[in-house]
């Protein structure tokens, strides 16, 4: 019983580990960056999806709907602000330019939106249902249906669309990408507006469960970070599995070991598995040319 | 003037201290903050600023030296002399062991173990409870005794501000060693370190082990200051702030950490009185200084400096090879062979470079050149073969052992250590990691590098590139030297003066192998000719009996395969111009590449544009289609100006390239890789994909197929489709048939004679040129950059030129 | 035409601002009032919280005429919840500002790290909340540091003692919070069981951002936990209360007062109710007078308060404002704002009607607690509203 509602939490909270982690593949695959700040996007997602939907009442679908446009939005912004003035002359400086970036959002949420958590009630998210004999919220399975299904269709529009193709057409070789005809610096920026996009959905996804303010994502954009470089950021699924194989974990220590374990083991776990496999579980290795 | 900003640094210093002794309370503690934070920056510095490698967990260490000095004083009581330098002697050691995970990785991965690092620290402090305090950490840590009296914190920020001083000092010194220079070299380029005999694990372990006893340094003396320790004070974002220190003042520079310190302590305080809305503004004004400066505040001061600053030459004059030469050596090699991914790149090679002689390594492109030096210099290793430097065996041996073996080499790409002056190039480069500057000085006059000696040299010109890596090959004294294409994009003068170089130095007994495309050169100089064609061996000689050799003239020339029927062209083009260049210049840095290009395309055309390589024919393609950007002069389609647009505007407006080495999306299906060629198109008409099929049969068979499992052949057609779905006014071709098969070669002029029937206007560069002219209405010719000669195709094949551009015959 | 009228309204304003400042300069130099708590992150409504009961009686204070002739002003630095910005805030304060008293925030190590500055400079430091023991029993003589909050040993003692009499507890679970705070109690906690002889099923720590506490309430419910004794703000709190529903475990939670930071129903959901909490003042029900006028006097100032459901946290309101009124009536017993001197003002207060209580010698050389064991207020939240325990069936 221990392990099963260990395992049930993990799977929830892994695939949206998983979810935020896309994004920083997403990203990472097309321009080689990042948004640090990751944690901030998904507090804007739970933000304005509980300002429409609860403030402003409006039904849960445009709601979320609006969210992830507005979401998309600050995608562009941030690689307009924070990543494209410093990438596109070499300079790292986008790592802190992010960070920066991010505690401006964070602060200026905390003032607009308050400073008091708030609860995102949906009636579809409270009560519980049995699995196994054990009490789970109706969100908890959804939450890694959503991921999957968001995985999946990211997945779909790589291999299915003109947008997704160009998409992955940039990331498999860019120069060539350009010669079809595609517009590059778009594509990235529309990889940040994807990126941050996923992130919301997974803000939106777990404000029922949790609660909705301004300081909400940090930590968990920290984990997903670690999820993503555990998978091998340059591998989709496999940041997705990693995040799933993280959050099962974490439970499992809490589970097992108790609580005082969970912090140290699982980012000590981060080090000896990277220590093992330098390119994460599931990244390919750079082929090293002189 | 040079001692200029180390007055301005110790009047800063002086200023320091001043105010610290007469300031209130406050004042001290934010001098003592600020100069503790200094010392981890400077710490940080050493190893994102020299050896290139980032930490998100320097809080760790600084975590470690304050625990360590908490925990020994408090707890077991003992004197703060004592503990200090265990905090410093624990969070080196620390360092020395997180640099072991951390040399695997590199990047976000480094990133991430770095993150980690911090919180298993963070957490671990929170659980030890016993020892550490836990969550209440530890209060009432005594201030150190000082001949028998207790420091004050005024003392303690005094002390801090020396220290400061101090670190600056030794940062400076170490930046300049051999040791500094070293991980500057490692971060500039690992391959060219290794290639000079540095080995990168040592260095960068050092790197991680001074940076985190510096962050040790700092968290001892943090826990006297503020009388106690508690996990909080360690948090990740203090890991941020660190590094937001270097990054705002300067990586790698000798103050940044100092000036970013200030500004991330002190910004805050001047930014107290606005209370909640504090984090707010420090956010964004450090977006503006980031938007400011992106190579920190320091950074951008030495730019603007170095700019100003007057060039210091050589006055020592040229000579014969100066240094003492290593015993002389010949290096052999038999039966070196690699493959990757089932590719055999490599078969069976077999030589002998003799010392005091130049042995050359030719083939077509692809044809595995640099891939054997790539093995002899240790940066792969062989699947089978021996490589014998003198009477030791060097194959499969880690690169920094082989150059210390005595083997140097240079590269086609250069891999100068950019952020370095020429000088510190060499220097680094000696055997003992720290010769003279005469020394230096002297080699650069032996290779006839006649500019600025402290320039840096990612700054160089082309040429001066070149020279500057020959002459840090040989500032390891060795006894053989690769040399890659040294004479790539060089103008005819610089070519024949690098010929004379290369002879001077296997004259002065070293046994030079060079892999090089220009003729002229190669026939020139050499004492020995190997052949490789796809990996494989096909001829050795004397210079005379290769030129004459059918199997090089056939796999160079692409003589004997068959021609298609010629088709007779005229002198000047027929019609009106679809394209026009004219006066086109283009180039790397300060040296063009392209010295006025003027060319016409008629509508309708095959043209062809001949030339050895580096002669600016890829650059050519590059420049039309907008892959190369900024140009000058012109390129108009149909009387559009293209030499403005970005390249998707360029395709837009019906110029397309299909690029040298194919470029296929190797992970995207044959038919998605079809598709993306009309990326542009609104409509995409299953038509166009069905006559692409027909035009190139085998692609259909495998139009499900990942593009990356094709062969060559087959990519280079469905390059070839892919660009002609986007319905290009004009087809530029960079190449078709490089590394191809000849019968391959053969099935695909085929097609493009087909294209040509269907009126497809094309631009078309490659090195087979009997085949190109046997294609084309009419050629240009390329050398060093300019149109040498023009014409129908068979006034070009008949006038000889050619056989003198490729294999520089008589 | 519009740039003229633009330059007008600027040198209009600046006349405006420049009489502003002016004005408060002709009277006598203002009292300072320092705060140093978080303003920013998680904590940042507490902190709001705390400086809108200052603010509260400071208006009042000033309304009135001030203390010595002198209007009291208040000087706010964020901490941003750790102890090294706290301790320069607080140094800033002291040296630079040079306010006659210091207010800390919620943070308990914050407030130990500030403490010994506090004694050294001779300047009272005045607690409005953070509840760690030690922050008054410092050892420091003469002690310059007084508290209008709870103390987290006494309520430690009053949750066990709760839990006994009303729940029969034999074997109480501990939920905590994993930071300073959690750990304070996690010690009292220990002691109180070990004093009643009670040996806990086990002891839980949560992270602030916890989604899922069901594995560590799974350990704590089958090493056969009768109650829950639970430490957390508001929002891991909602957290406990929401995985408890979802394994269907109904058992009483006994509660610090972290559920009192927020809308903990609105949270937590209907079974927020489950969870008794302590408190020191509640703004709902029968008020006395203070509470009523100071209801109206929060509804005046800040528009978003409409009624006793804005007011969150109101333990941090109800403790600074009482504070403040108890700093104020040290000052004037000082007859000046010399540290020592208002030190010993403390001691020298005799009556004051405040809004937690009717203070009586609320101090003295010993005792630097304004709140004893006899003010906690056993309450749970219905319908978003705190009423006390048995108000509401």
């Amino acid at each position: 019983m221990l392990v099963v509602s260990a395992i049930i939490t993990g799977l929830g909270l892994g695939s949206m580990y998983g979810l935020l982690a896309l994004g920083f593949h997403v990203t990472y695959a097309v321009s080689a960056t990042v948004n640090f700040a990751q944690g901030s996007s998904m507090m804007l997602g739970a933000v304005f999806a509980y300002t429409f939907a609860v403030r402003l009442g409006w039904p849960i679908a445009p709601a979320a709907a609006m969210a992830l446009a507005l979401c998309a939005l600050y995608g562009v912004i941030v690689e307009l602000l924070a990543v494209r003035p410093f990438a596109r002359r070499g300079s790292n400086a986008w790592l802190m330019a992010t960070v920066a970036l991010g505690i401006v959002v964070d602060n200026a949420v905390l003032f607009t939106f308050g400073k008091e958590p708030r609860g995102f009630n949906m009636p579809w998210a409270t009560g519980s249902i049995p699995v196994f004999g054990i009490g789970v919220s109706p969100l908890q399975l959804l939450i890694p249906a959503a991921g999957v299904a968001l995985a999946g269709a990211l997945h779909f529009y790589w291999r299915r669309t003109r947008g997704g193709k160009a998409m992955l057409a940039v990331v498999q070789n860019p120069e060539a990408a350009r010669l079809m005809g595609i517009n590059v610096p778009r594509v990235i920026s529309g990889a940040f507006a994807l990126s941050t996009v996923f992130a919301g959905a997974a803000g939106i996804l777990i404000a029922p469960l949790f609660n909705v303010h301004s300081d909400m994502g940090t930590v968990f954009g920290l984990k997903a970070f670690a999820v993503a470089i555990l998978g091998g950021i340059t591998s989709a699924w496999g940041v997705m599995i990693a995040g799933v194989v993280f959050g099962v974990v974490e439970a499992l220590i809490t589970a097992l070991l108790g609580s005082t374990y969970t912090q140290i083991l699982s980012f000590a776990l981060v080090i000896v598995v990277l220590a093992a496999m330098p390119n994460g579980m599931f990244g390919r290795a750079e082929v090293k040319k002189v | 003037m040079k001692a200029l900003p180390w007055v301005t640094l110790a009047a800063c210093f002086a200023a320091a201290i001043a105010f610290t002794s007469v300031a209130n309370d406050y004042y001290v503690f934010v001098m003592a903050t600020l100069a503790l934070t200094a010392m981890v920056g400077i710490g940080l510095n050493i190893l994102l600023g020299l050896s290139g490698q980032v930490s998100f967990g320097h809080v760790g260490f600084y975590a470690i030296g304050a625990y360590t000095v908490a925990i020994l004083m408090v707890r077991l009581k003992l004197g703060f002399w004592i503990a200090l330098p265990a905090a410093i002697a624990l969070s080196a050691l620390t360092g020395a062991l997180l640099a072991l995970p951390a040399l695997r990785v590199r990047g976000p991965y480094l990133a991430m173990v770095t993150i980690a690092f911090g919180f298993v620290v963070e957490h671990s402090i929170v659980e030890w409870e016993d020892v550490t305090g836990g969550q209440n950490g530890i209060m009432g840590v005594p201030k150190p005794l000082f001949l028998g009296e207790p420091l004050t914190e005024r003392d303690i920020a005094l002390g801090a501000i020396v220290l400061v001083a101090l670190l600056l000092v030794a940062f400076s010194r170490l930046s300049r060693s051999s040791w500094g220079a070293s991980m500057r070299a490692v971060k500039d380029s690992e391959v060219a370190a290794e290639s000079v005999g540095l080995n990168p694990i040592a260095i960068k372990t050092l790197a991680f082990t001074l940076s985190a006893a510096c962050a040790g340094l700092a968290g001892a003396l943090f826990s006297p200051l503020s009388g106690f320790v508690t996990p909080s004070s360690f948090a990740f974002l203090q890991s941020i702030l660190f590094v937001l220190v270097v990054i705002v003042g300067g990586a790698g520079t000798v103050s940044g950490p100092l000036i970013g310190a200030a500004i991330v302590v002190l910004l805050p305080e001047v930014l107290a009185g606005l209370a909640e809305y504090r984090l707010l503004f420090f956010g964004a004004l450090m977006l503006g200084v980031l938007w400011i400066a992106p190579e920190g505040i320091v950074g951008e001061v030495l730019r603007w400096v170095r700019r100003r600053r007057e060039a210091v030459r050589s006055t020592t004059s040229a000579g014969a090879l100066p240094g003492a030469l290593r015993a002389q050596a010949a290096l052999e090699v038999d039966g070196l062979t690699i493959a990757f991914g089932g590719v055999q790149a490599a078969t069976g090679v077999a030589f002998k470079a003799l010392p005091g002689a130049v042995t050359s390594l030719i083939g077509p492109n692809g044809a595995g050149k640099t891939t054997v030096l790539n093995m002899l210099g240790g940066f792969y290793r062989p699947d089978a073969g021996r490589v014998k430097l003198g009477a030791r065996a060097i194959e499969g041996a880690p690169a920094w052992r082989i150059a210390r073996a005595g083997l140097a080499r240079s590269y086609q790409t250069s891999q100068l250590f950019g952020s370095m002056s020429v000088l510190e190039n060499l220097v680094i480069a000696s055997p003992e990691r720290a010769g003279t500057q005469q020394a230096a000085e002297s080699l650069l006059a032996f290779v006839g590098y006649r500019g600025d000696l402290y320039a840096r040299a990612a700054d160089l010109p082309h040429v001066d590139r070149r020279l500057v890596e020959i002459a840090r090959a040989l500032a390891t004294r060795p006894a053989v030297l690769l040399l890659d294409e040294p004479a790539a994009g060089l103008s005819r003068e610089d070519k024949a003066a690098l010929a004379r170089l290369m002879r001077r130095i296997a004259d002065a007994g070293v046994a030079v192998l060079l892999v090089e495309h220009d003729m002229e050169i190669v026939m020139g100089i050499s004492d020995h000719v190997v052949v490789l064609d796809a990996g494989t061996p096909i001829a050795a000689g004397t210079p005379q009996a290769i030129q004459q050799d059918p199997a090089v003239r056939s796999a160079y020339l692409g003589e004997d395969q068959g021609r298609p029927a010629a088709r007779r062209g005229a002198a000047a083009p027929a019609g009106p111009g679809l394209l026009d260049v004219g006066r086109l210049e283009a180039g790397y840095g300060a040296e063009p590449v392209l010295k006025g290009i003027d060319l016409r395309v008629a509508t309708g055309e095959l043209v062809a544009v001949l030339g050895a390589n580096g002669a600016g024919k890829s650059t050519l393609m590059r420049a039309l289609a907008g892959l190369h950007r900024p140009v000058r002069g012109e390129i108009a389609l149909e009387g559009e100006n293209l030499t403005r647009l970005p390249t998707h505007r360029v395709v837009a407006s019906g110029v397309v390239l299909v690029p040298e080495g194919r470029q296929v999306f190797p992970e995207l299906s044959v038919l998605d890789n079809i598709r993306l060629g009309a990326h542009l198109r609104d409509e995409l008409s299953e038509a166009d994909v069905e006559s692409m099929f027909e035009r190139f049969p085998r692609l259909r068979e495998r139009s499900a197929q990942r593009a990356g499992l094709l062969s060559g052949g087959e990519q280079q057609m469905l390059a070839i489709a892919r660009g002609l779905m986007a319905k290009p006014k004009l087809l530029l071709l960079d190449e078709p048939s490089l590394g191809l098969a000849p019968t391959i070669i053969r099935q695909l002029f085929a097609a493009l004679d087909r294209l040509r029937d269907d009126a497809v206007t094309i631009l078309l560069v490659d090195q087979m040129a009997g085949l190109a002219l046997a294609l084309a209405d009419r050629a240009y010719v390329i050398d060093g950059g300019r149109i040498t000669a023009q014409g129908s195709a068979e006034e070009i094949a008949a006038r000889g030129a050619l056989e003198k551009a490729y294999l520089a015959t008589g | 035409m519009q740039s003229a009228w633009t330059r007008r309204s600027i040198l209009a304003a600046a006349a405006a601002a420049t009489l502003c400042t002016a004005l408060p300069a002709l009277a006598a130099e203002p009292i300072k009032i320092g705060l140093v708590t978080a303003l920013s992150g998680q904590s940042a409504r507490a902190g709001e919280a705390i400086t809108r009961g200052l603010t509260i009686a400071i208006d009042e204070l000033n309304a009135s005429g001030g203390v010595l002739g002198r209007k009291f002003e208040l000087v706010r630095r964020d901490d941003e919840a750790t102890p090294a910005k706290g301790v320069i805030a607080a140094r800033e304060l002291v040296f630079k500002e040079k306010v006659a008293v210091l207010f800390g925030g919620l943070d308990t190590p914050v407030s130990l790290a500030i403490v010994p500055i506090m004694n050294q400079a001779k300047v009272p430091f005045i607690g409005p909340w953070a509840a760690g023991t030690p922050i008054t029993k410092n050892g420091a003589n003469p002690n310059f540091v007084f508290r209008v909050s709870a103390v987290d040993e006494i309520v430690d003692k009053a949750m066990l003692q709760y839990a006994q009499k009303n729940f029969g507890t034999k074997k109480p679970g501990l939920i905590l919070i994993n930071n300073p705070w959690g750990a304070s109690n996690e010690k009292g906690l220990r002691a109180a069981m070990k004093a009643k002889g009670v040996t806990p099923a086990g002891i839980e720590k949560m992270e602030n951002n916890d989604v899922d506490v069901v594995p560590q309430l799974t350990r704590l419910k089958q090493a056969g936990a009768d109650t829950l004794f639970m430490v957390g703000n508001v929002g891991p709190s909602a957290q406990v209360v929401k995985s408890l529903d979802r394994m269907g475990w109904d058992v009483p939670v006994v509660s610090h007062w972290g559920p009192a930071g927020g809308r903990f129903t609105e949270l937590a959901g209907p079974n927020a109710k489950k969870v008794h909490f302590v408190q020191t003042y509640s703004f709902y029900g029968n008020q006395r007078p203070v509470g009523q006028k100071v209801m109206k006097m929060l509804m005046a100032k800040y528009p978003d308060i409409k009624g006793p459901d804005d007011v969150t946290p109101a333990v941090g309101v109800a403790n600074a404002y009482d504070a403040m009124h108890l700093v104020a009536l040290a000052i004037k017993n000082a007859g000046s704002t010399d540290g020592p001197k208002i030190r010993e003002g403390f001691f020298k207060i005799g009556t004051y009607d405040g809004l937690i209580k009717a203070y009586d010698k609320p101090f003295s050389p010993e005792v630097h607690d304004a709140i004893t064991e006899n003010d906690y207020v056993w309450t749970q939240f219905i319908d978003n509203k705190i009423v006390p325990v048995g108000m509401v069936k």
